[in-house]
């Protein structure tokens, strides 16, 4: 044979496997959900839930035993506030309590009897605020409202008392040094903006693993020996019938990664900084190493649901390991080591400061070089796992030809013996 | 008496094949025991302490180094790197070295001395928004504080006493009653939902997958017959060995929260304890109504695992349910995690009563009765369905 009938061969077999696997995608209703539908509609679902970005008008209830003019004032500045909205007013401290277990309001604002006196006095004055830190958002909300409220007010207070002459003076009295906090890359703080980069990148990883494990449980119970492998003349060499898999997968995914990553943030209009040549440089590798990923595990599950018992669970631990919520500076040596395993933390991560905060590639090298890594690795694990699951086809074929052999020499024995006697 | 032997029966016969199928083992004890060493030890420090924070300081001055200096010690805040720009420090962040910097412009210190209030800025990453805020709230104090030293000094030099300075520069104060979590302690906030969710996921699968395997092996007559083809008591016998595995795990974290790991609790034990068990019935439920509405293992698993990532979002503990669009907020009612979630945080967390979460309480009882209208429906699928791949 020569060389280039061989390589010719070759890929005739990987399109062969290509397309079988093509057809199993579309014809298994459990990797039909997984590959398709969820990365179809899970974007949309989960860009729906976080929409509004912010919390606002946070309902609070006031304590207000200070009936002056004062008080009056800072209940109103609040309730003008975007974050807080009053609600209710109440009697005192057990009744407003009353509201909070009821879920009526998320906070209380009790402004004590001495409070006018106190600030005429030239004392200070204080006002509580009690939060249920059941939720962090609006007791975000309920006590940084309250906190500009009351230096908003004593600025004013602060402008009276001084006796200056001009607006000047009376800027630098309350302010000698100016400041200007700037929310770099997300402005609005909005929890949207947050989650979902991190959110749409794992998708991608967690059903391409749940849809490759799904599809080979599939062709293991198909198999007459729960096989992995096929007895078949095209797929009889490790490279092909990982590449006429992966080639399979890799189709199906540039069209999901593109509607993941381009079209639902502009559905949406969550931030969108990245540029298609850094995108490309970044989707090709983590798409690799998670169709390798995906190989290497489903080689190791042998009924096919169980893969998704493996996989669902994860889906959570393998969000904080990025580093998106809990922050990465501050995730145990241990688990950062355990995170490195996944291709998610590294295309999460990259995929986060070039679409998020607007980094290009040169920033996100070290991410990049990671996944290449992980491709590189996992084919290989692919390449070793796949070996084994031929050798193991091989096995059995040659032990149902024996059978067969034996079969059908007995049969001429006996038929031997028919023609002899 | 005989409908109890039945159920005996059953349960035996469940133990054996949990004994025999290691998935069980793995995804009743070892993966809900890794979640929970996982989301704890991960969340250790409460609150995300020493984050590294960048300075760009073009006056240099002991004034901004005292600022500086300042930052440093402050808990969340560690200054790990000068930049000598702007563009310098922004890249810095692009490259995930430093999560927020703050910038001292040129003669900040002679215009404060001249009065002529200069102006100091800080840049900090809201991509995420927990380092986000907590740096902000740190960089604010500073530039506060700032401010107020000015002040401060010049009052003194005037001859002001103490509490005349503080009534001066801080005219109203806040005082703030962070209730039951005076920490703000992240992982008592976060860990006490999420470990639950992830069991609630593996309750809602292996329920259904405990089903669906009697299917695919086409042992459904064997179950039915064993329990006399009474479908409640088949459906008892096999889950009460279930209920009793997850019960126990769910107490030892229990234990483990608020025993070992001293979370706070305004509750007492009989709200944990009934939080727990309607938080198994109620999953349990779910996930046997969910193969009841499709008696097929592949499809009734891929409904629970796609249900049970959704309620993690759905319950409301990250971004609140009220911030959510209207019809989300009602569909928010139709997952238990919601419902344990708010029966937890105001009985167990703020010790409210527990009519105050009269609603959450009956839904999880609901869940819990579901697999009711379903029952003939699993029935019939046992006694006549063939399982096709």
């Amino acid at each position: 044979m020569s060389i280039f009938h061989k390589i010719s061969n070759w890929f005739e077999d990987a399109a062969y496997i290509w397309r079988q696997e093509i057809k199993q995608v579309f014809r298994d209703e459990g990797v039909l959900i997984f590959c398709i539908i969820v990365p179809l509609a899970y974007p949309l679902l989960y860009s729906w839930i976080y929409n509004n970005e912010v919390v606002h008008e946070v309902p609070v209830v006031v304590v207000d035993q200070s009936h002056s003019q004062l008080s009056r004032q800072f209940v109103r500045m609040c309730d003008a506030s975007p974050d807080v909205k009053i609600i209710s007013y109440a009697e005192d401290l057990d009744d407003a309590q009353s509201l909070v277990s009821r879920q009526f309001v998320k906070g209380i604002y009790l402004i004590p009897s001495d409070f006018s006196t106190k600030i005429n006095r030239m004392e200070q004055a204080v006002i509580s605020v009690y939060c249920d830190m059941s939720l962090m958002l609006t007791y975000k909300a309920i006590y940084m409202t309250s906190m500009q409220v009351s230096q908003a007010m004593g600025a004013e207070i602060q402008k009276k008392v001084s006796g200056n002459y001009t607006d000047r003076e009376d800027a630098i009295t309350t302010r000698p040094l100016d400041f200007e906090d700037v929310p770099a890359f997300n402005p609005a703080g909005g929890y949207g903006n947050f989650i979902i980069p991190g959110v749409l990148m794992l998708i991608l990883q967690q059903t391409l693993v749940l849809g490759i494990g799904l599809a080979a449980g599939t062709a293991r119970e198909r198999n007459r020996y729960s096989d992995l492998v096929p007895i078949n003349r095209c797929y009889s060499g490790v490279y092909r019938i990982i590449c006429g898999k992966a080639l399979c997968y890799l189709m199906v995914y540039a069209v999901m990664s593109a509607w993941l990553t381009m079209v639902v943030p502009r559905i949406f209009s969550f931030i969108s900084l990245i540029q298609w040549q850094d995108l490309l440089a970044l989707m090709v590798p983590y798409l690799l190493a998670c169709v390798f990923f995906g190989m290497t595990v489903s080689c190791l599950v042998h009924y096919r649901e169980n893969v998704m018992l493996l996989m669902v669970f994860i889906s959570l631990p393998l969000l904080f390991m990025t580093g998106v919520s809990w922050p990465q500076s501050n995730i145990p040596g241990a688990w950062q080591g355990v995170s490195w395993l996944f291709p998610s933390t590294f295309g999460v991560r990259a995929f986060v400061r070039m679409n998020t905060m607007g980094g290009v590639l040169s920033d996100v090298v070290s991410e990049i070089r990671c996944l290449w890594i992980q491709a590189a690795a996992y084919f290989g694990f692919a390449c070793i796992v796949y070996g084994v699951q031929m050798r193991l086809t091989r096995r059995h074929a040659q032990e149902r030809l024996e059978v067969l052999r034996k079969k059908r020499e007995n049969r001429l024995l006996l038929k031997q013996k028919v023609e002899r006697s | 008496m005989k409908t109890l032997n039945l159920i005996w029966l059953v349960a035996k016969r469940e133990c054996k094949i949990l004994y025999v199928n290691r998935i069980y083992f793995f995804s009743m004890v070892v993966f809900p025991l890794l979640a929970m060493v996982f989301f704890t030890s991960l969340m250790d420090e409460g609150l995300p302490e020493d984050m590294p924070v960048g300075i760009v300081d073009l006056d240099n001055t002991t004034t901004s180094r005292s600022l500086i200096r300042r930052l440093d010690a402050f808990q969340s805040s560690k200054v790990v790197a000068h930049y000598p720009s702007v563009a310098e420090a922004r890249r810095a962040i692009q490259e995930n070295e430093i999560y927020a910097f703050l910038y001292i412009p040129k003669g900040t210190t002679d215009d404060l001395l001249a009065s002529r209030q200069p102006k100091i800025s800080y840049y900090y990453n809201m991509a995420s928004v927990m380092s986000g805020s907590l740096l902000m709230r740190d960089l604010k104090t500073i530039s506060t504080l700032g401010s107020a030293g000015v002040g401060q000094a010049t009052m003194r030099a005037k001859g002001y006493t103490q509490e005349q300075i503080m009534a001066f520069l801080q005219p109203i104060r806040i005082n703030l009653h962070q209730v039951a979590n005076p920490w703000t302690n992240y992982n008592s906030y976060l860990s006490t939902v999420i470990v639950p969710g992830v069991m609630m996921l593996f309750m809602f699968m292996i329920s259904a997958y405990s089903l669906g395997m009697e299917l695919k092996f086409g042992r459904g007559k064997e179950w039915l017959k064993l329990a006399d083809n009474r479908i409640v008591v088949a459906i008892l016998g096999k889950f009460l060995p279930q209920a009793v595995v997850f019960l126990s795990l769910i107490f030892f974290y229990e234990f483990y929260m608020y025993g070992i790991m001293q979370f706070p609790h305004q509750g007492d034990l009989w709200d944990i304890i009934l939080l727990s068990l309607l938080e198994v019935f109620g999953s349990i439920g779910f996930g046997i109504f969910a193969f009841g509405l499709m008696p097929s293992l592949r499809m009734s698993m891929s409904i629970c695992s796609l249900w049970a990532v959704l309620s993690f979002s759905m319950a409301g503990f990250t971004f609140p349910v009220m911030g959510m669009d209207g019809p989300l907020q009602s569909l928010s009612w139709l997952f238990p995690l919601r419902h344990y979630y708010m029966l937890y945080q105001i009985t167990v967390f703020n010790g409210f009563s527990l009519i105050d979460a009269w609603f959450h309480f009956v839904a999880l009882v609901g869940f819990t009765l579901l697999p009711w209208f379903v029952i003939m429906k699993i029935k019939n699928a046992m006694l006549h369905y063939v399982y096709i791949p």
